[in-house]
């Protein structure tokens, strides 16, 4: 019924980046490796998951792919807390979704962990001969902003394992590091190897009120 | 005016084998222009037309149960004629009525009228629809008077994305002509609504409307025509009145819809608070498995349930919600949607965190009939008149 929960670690990573640049289907490519031209537009939040191998260990991403639509960010962006990586997709055939980029950092930066991994995906890379965002800018531009760089395309499925691969390990690296040094702190626990990075919705316990 | 491979002989006998026909493109009625000056001109009986009357003649050996359904179905419709034929409609009759389906054939009038567009007194009705279609009109004119530099960028861009995206891979929808209507619905009824502008969703719920209209002009089914094929001024009057019902729909719930969407976060809130009485163990479980009802419900308040059951079913639907009135598409909706999570229960309280986030982003609703839809619209009933007036138990007040 449900998968089994073996796995070493869990990442909360959320998807976002303006309406129609392509996030749902990047998802169902890396976790069902299927595409849709015809795909409804994401209303609030989807959810989906895929594990991957990393040096030895499983790790499992839980993916929040949200909508783009500016009047859904107060529903979405409460879905950035508990995440420790960040797809931010624009597409590269349309230069306002790279403009919004800077928004969408800040947003991140309002709602989301200061130390969130970053990766700027410039999807639709099929689309050459429609091409209105030059890859060097935008690898210039995630560089100054300190984010990883990947152009993709969900149609013809190109980087998109190593666009996940890629953030999924360097969430790794920074994860397994500081459980390493943190191994001395009596208070975490040190059986075993799991650590769930992603408490993806404990904290909104308080949110409804109890009748008497 | 007949278009199609058939001609209308063979329509009716297409009709007979119980059904709505399937063609190439679809098939106007004759009459749809004297239709569209008097909606009432529906009612006319059609011998062969009408799939409540041609079924039956049609099968000597028919069993027991199925004349009886007949005449249930022949006894049902003789009832809302009686009731929209009057010169001043009941609207509470209309209302009981409908609160328990409307036939096909009939709901192009019946909606309408429950929902105020159309005048209850019969003398008023043509004069006022002919009215609201040209101020419709009108307004489309003035709107993208100046082309589209003079639209609002932002919404249009949010619109120009959206209209393909709208029951994607639905012959209806994918043609040019309907999604250039869908587009002037949505646009002029966001620029006159500032407060909210559209927002992604609004255009599922326009499809209900746009699909019901427009089966009171042709004689096949309305997911496969090509609206290319009606005169402009059926097409006008299709958009049209899907733009003011449409129109008086959203205006119960623009909450949802404005900055912030209160309230979509006033019914999920409640939703969860019912849920919590109604159904004790699947709180619990939800709530230990740190699953948030605004994790799932959020869509379904959004989108009214269209995400989760096919159009067939929310038409259905809807029937009884314009029959409780505009209200019910933001209160009995919350009611709906609970007894639709509890429907589910046993399965849920088995899963775990993914699973049931997973299991109700897909629910297995594909087989779903007006019988599903109408189970689930008594349960929710039921909820409905024990906790409403009961403010008390609910925290948030």
């Amino acid at each position: 019924m449900t998968e089994q929960s073996n796995f070493d670690y869990l990442f909360k990573v959320v998807l976002i980046g303006d309406s129609g640049v392509g996030k749902s289907n990047l998802l169902s490519r890396f976790t069902r490796n299927e595409f849709n031209l015809e795909t409804k537009s994401t209303i609030g939040v989807e959810f989906a998951t895929r594990s991957i191998n990393v040096e030895g260990k499983t790790l499992k991403a839980q993916i929040w792919d949200t909508a783009g639509q500016e009047r859904y960010r107060a529903i979405t962006a409460a879905y950035y807390r508990g995440a420790v990586g960040a797809l931010l997709v624009y597409d590269i055939s349309k230069h306002a979704t790279y403009v919004n980029v800077t928004r969408w950092l800040k947003e991140l930066r309002d709602h989301a962990d200061s130390n969130i991994v970053i990766m700027l995906v410039g999807n639709k890379s099929d689309l050459k001969h429609l091409r209105a965002v030059p890859t060097e800018e935008a690898k210039a531009f995630a560089a100054e902003n300190g984010l990883s760089f990947i152009e993709t395309s969900a149609l013809d499925a190109s980087n998109v394992e190593s666009a996940f691969q890629t953030i999924l390990t360097d969430i790794y690296r920074i994860v397994s590091s500081k459980s390493l040094e943190q191994s001395e702190d009596p208070i975490k626990p040190t059986s075993g190897d799991t650590i769930q990075v992603s408490h993806s919705v404990d904290q909104n316990q308080s949110q409804g009120g109890k009748c008497c | 005016m007949v278009i199609g491979e058939m001609d209308s002989e063979a329509d009716e006998r297409a009709g007979a084998l119980g059904g709505k026909p399937r063609y190439d493109q679809g098939v106007v009625r004759d009459d749809a222009q004297e239709i569209v000056d008097d909606p009432l001109r529906l009612i006319d009986p059609k011998p062969g037309r009408s799939s409540s009357t041609s079924r039956v003649d049609s099968q000597p050996g028919d069993s027991e149960k199925l004349m009886r359904e007949h005449s249930i179905r022949t006894n049902r419709r003789r009832k809302f004629v009686e009731c929209i034929t009057r010169e001043d409609v009941d609207i509470a009759q209309l209302r009981k009525l409908a609160w328990n389906g409307v036939p096909d054939e009939l709901r192009p009038l019946v909606w309408p009228l429950l929902l105020g567009y159309l005048p209850l007194p019969k003398p008023t009705r043509a004069s006022t629809l002919a009215r609201k279609r040209r101020e419709y009109s009108s307004l489309v004119e003035t709107t993208f008077m100046r082309g589209r530099d003079g639209l609002d960028q932002q919404i249009w861009h949010q619109i120009e994305i959206d209209v393909p995206r709208t029951r994607p891979g639905v012959r209806l929808w994918m043609q040019e002509s309907t999604q250039r209507s869908l587009e002037r619905i949505l646009y002029v009824w966001a620029i006159r609504h500032p407060a909210s502008g559209y927002v992604q969703g609004i255009n599922d719920l326009a499809t209900p409307f746009f699909q019901v209209f427009l089966s009171a002009y042709i004689d096949s089914d309305p997911e496969e025509f090509d609206t290319a094929l009606l005169s402009d001024s059926v097409r006008m009057a299709v958009e049209a009145d899907t733009f003011w019902c449409l129109s008086r729909l959203l205006d119960g719930i623009q909450d949802n819809y404005i900055a912030g969407q209160p309230g979509i976060q006033r019914s999920v809130k409640r939703m969860a608070e019912l849920v919590a009485r109604i159904d004790a163990p699947l709180a619990a479980h939800l709530d230990a498995e740190n699953v948030e009802f605004m994790q799932f419900a959020f869509r379904w308040m959004n989108c009214l349930l269209m995400r989760e059951i096919s159009v067939q079913n929310t038409i259905r639907m809807w029937d009884t919600y314009l029959a409780e009135g505009t209200d019910a598409f933001s209160q009995f909706h919350l009611y709906v949607c609970s007894a639709f999570l509890v429907r589910w229960s046993k399965k849920l309280q088995e899963m775990d965190f993914q699973g049931i986030i997973m299991f109700l982003q897909s629910l297995p609703t594909q087989g779903w009939t007006d019988h599903e839809v109408e189970m689930l619209l008594s349960e929710a009933f039921v909820h409905y008149s024990t906790w409403h007036n009961a403010q008390s138990h609910f925290g948030g007040k």
